[in-house]
């Protein structure tokens, strides 16, 4: 039984809709990677399960989103805060969104414990500690009591990761979490979210632009284009097979070692703005395999091996 | 290897910064001694993390901004000796394209007045119709429509920008090109975009490049010579893209990326440790805190950059051989 299932659900924002009947769903313990270019609208998916599109002006104008036992579309806004931080907690791109600058980073942390679990300051920083050594922050008892600004990136990133964690969480949505972070940096949070997932049996959805990451962390990955899913498979057929298109030119644009002079290919033009989505497909202007039905016909996303696909050509050659 | 087109010797630039009225002033040596040839018609590669100094490199090799120390010639005139004249003069055959092609192109511009701002400067502005037909090609030459010159840079997307970027860079036909994370700030498949442009002149003009970049893999496809940097100090030349890094720096960045493939999944081996601050340097290898080498000699001595067998240089007491 999935623990998150999102089913056809749209978001309008104003008369636009940006997101066109976004379906997946997540198990317990599973690792699902929602990628795609900027303005896909990954992070809209993000802000839609989190109930956090009327800070936008938006709502969701179609569908359900069922999370354990709520219907999360209907849930009042007093609710959904009792679940946010407690069941299902957020890691942003950039941790000094979810920090205050003035606060100590060890506090922060204190505090989700006793506003979620209502734990005592004295549990609560031994559970914050403890995390952050989970974590492995060294010298976790130190840095409990240093401000953000003392901390790097990689640092801070984790402090965070610690204050989505220390609430157990059934649910985290991670949005690209380790992009502004080094390299080396960045591996290192992805094995310990990564581990944390699995150790723990929490759901992860991992949203990200890079299918290095989505190849060495997901169990299964959501492909987006343009508001809408392009292509849903387990992160092995994804990569060995892609059906979409989309899927193999975003695959195709990644350095592999080995690869030719000249071999790396890039997707012409641009992923288009909510104003201008094209007719049918919102892909075949920049398919290189469109065919004159690709304009005019939107592809619903039928069943194809062990996920889904939206696209006509995967349909012909079925 | 062929000669190089631009030479760097002991190159250092120090910076200094201010505590505020009564602190001490710190400094910090951004890039440290850099000996360093770029052979002509070849595209060097620098990797590094933030703070490295690889960007404080591409400006010295430049002369964007002035050394503390050592030498950088071009084509074998010393830039460090030229009169601003002189240099105005050789500026012409060298070019650079930056990171954020928004904030290099005046957002007041027109992207046709952008085009033409390096031949004004060089006093080399067309006359008449061949202004039009300057711009035009340049336009044609990247890949952009003719309707893009009336634009501005606000109207344009980041790739977009990024072509102009280049295409002014390479207005002049300059021989050597820096490119500073041309591609950082965008997507994957504009990324691969804009790889695909620099491949295709690179090859047509013969052109050097130093590519100045944070992402291993695209450096490895990129790039004939690879130069790693680690605290303003070169850790590793590799003479080949695909040669087996020996320091465990470069190997520790390597194993940190992750290959588009899930059969290639790995444990990450975590980099213990943190980067020291660049105001305070360890007396001897600055990465000796992080590295699985380490040894008593590392916190003591600073390596030197020494010739490998296959071909390379790397400086470490304890090279992966």
């Amino acid at each position: 039984m999935a623990l998150l299932s999102v089913s056809d659900i749209s978001v309008s924002i104003g008369r636009l809709t940006p997101l066109d009947r976004i379906a997946f769903s997540i198990d317990p313990g599973e690792i699902v990677g929602v990628v795609g270019e900027s303005g896909s609208g990954k992070s809209l998916t993000a802000m839609a399960v989190m109930g956090l599109l009327p800070l936008i002006g938006g709502k969701i104008s179609g569908g359900s989103v069922h999370f354990a036992e709520f219907e999360l579309t209907t849930l009042t806004e007093a609710r959904y805060r009792a679940l946010r931080g407690r069941r299902v907690a957020l890691i942003s791109q950039n941790p000094m969104t979810s920090l205050d600058p003035v606060r100590r980073v060890g506090e922060q942390i204190d505090q989700v414990s006793m506003m979620h679990l209502g734990l005592g300051k004295v549990e609560a920083r031994a559970r914050s500690v403890e995390m952050m050594q989970q974590l492995r922050i060294p010298e976790a008892k130190i840095v409990h009591g240093n401000y953000p600004h003392q901390l790097s990136g990689g640092m801070k990133q984790r402090i965070v990761i610690a204050m989505a964690l220390v609430a157990n969480p059934e649910l985290i949505i991670a949005d690209e979490p380790t992009t502004a972070l080094d390299v080396t940096i960045q591996a290192q949070i992805i094995q310990i979210m990564t581990e944390m997932a699995r150790a723990r049996n929490v759901a992860l959805m991992l949203i990200t632009h890079d299918m290095g990451v989505v190849a060495q962390a997901c169990d299964r990955v959501v492909v987006l284009y343009a508001g809408r899913v392009a292509e849903m498979n387990t992160v092995d057929a994804i990569f060995a097979d892609p059906k979409h298109p989309y899927t193999k030119s975003l695959i195709g644009c990644i350095p592999v070692e080995g690869l030719p002079p000249g071999g790396l290919k890039g997707i012409a033009g641009n992923v288009p703005g909510v104003l201008n989505y094209p007719k049918g497909c919102r892909f075949h202007p920049r398919c290189t395999r469109a065919i004159a039905r690709c304009g005019d016909e939107v592809p619903l996303l039928r069943a194809s091996g062990a996920g889904t696909v939206a696209c006509h050509l995967a349909e012909v050659s079925a | 290897m062929t000669t190089p087109l631009v030479s760097m010797h002991g190159l250092s630039r120090a910076f200094v910064s201010s505590k505020g009225m009564f602190g001490e002033s710190r400094t910090m040596r951004a890039v440290d001694d850099v000996t360093l040839g770029l052979p002509a018609g070849k595209v060097t590669g620098v990797v590094g993390e933030s703070g490295c100094g690889k960007s404080t490199l591409a400006r010295l090799a430049l002369r964007l901004i002035e050394a503390t120390s050592g030498s950088v010639s071009f084509d074998g005139v010393e830039l460090g000796g030229l009169g601003p004249a002189e240099m105005r003069q050789i500026r012409r055959r060298m070019q650079m394209v930056f990171q954020d092609p928004y904030s290099s192109l005046d957002p007041r511009y027109t992207i046709a007045d952008s085009l033409l701002e390096p031949f004004a400067i060089q006093g080399l502005m067309p006359v008449g119709a061949t202004r039009k037909e300057r711009v035009a090609e340049l336009l044609d030459m990247v890949g952009l429509a003719q309707s893009t010159a009336s634009n501005f840079p606000h109207q344009l997307s980041g790739g977009q920008r990024q072509r102009v970027g280049i295409a002014r860079a390479l207005a002049l036909k300059p021989q050597f090109v820096v490119l500073d994370e041309p591609t950082a700030s965008l997507d994957v498949s504009i990324q691969a975009q804009i790889i695909e442009l620099l491949e295709r002149f690179q090859q047509q003009f013969g052109l050097t490049y130093l590519f100045i970049s944070h992402d291993l893999s695209l450096v490895r496809y990129f790039c004939n010579q690879i130069v790693v940097m680690y605290l303003g100090r070169i850790v590793e030349v590799m003479a080949a893209p695909d040669a087996r890094p020996q320091h465990p720096y470069s190997r520790a960045l390597l194993e940190s990326t992750f290959a588009p493939d899930p059969a290639k999944r790995r444990i990450v081996q975590p980099l213990g440790g943190e980067i020291p601050s660049p105001f305070a340097l360890p007396p001897g290898c600055a990465f000796a805190a992080r590295c699985a080498n380490v040894s008593e000699r590392c916190r003591r001595e600073r390596p030197a950059l020494a010739d490998t067998d296959a071909g390379g240089r790397v400086a470490c007491h304890h090279p992966n051989r």
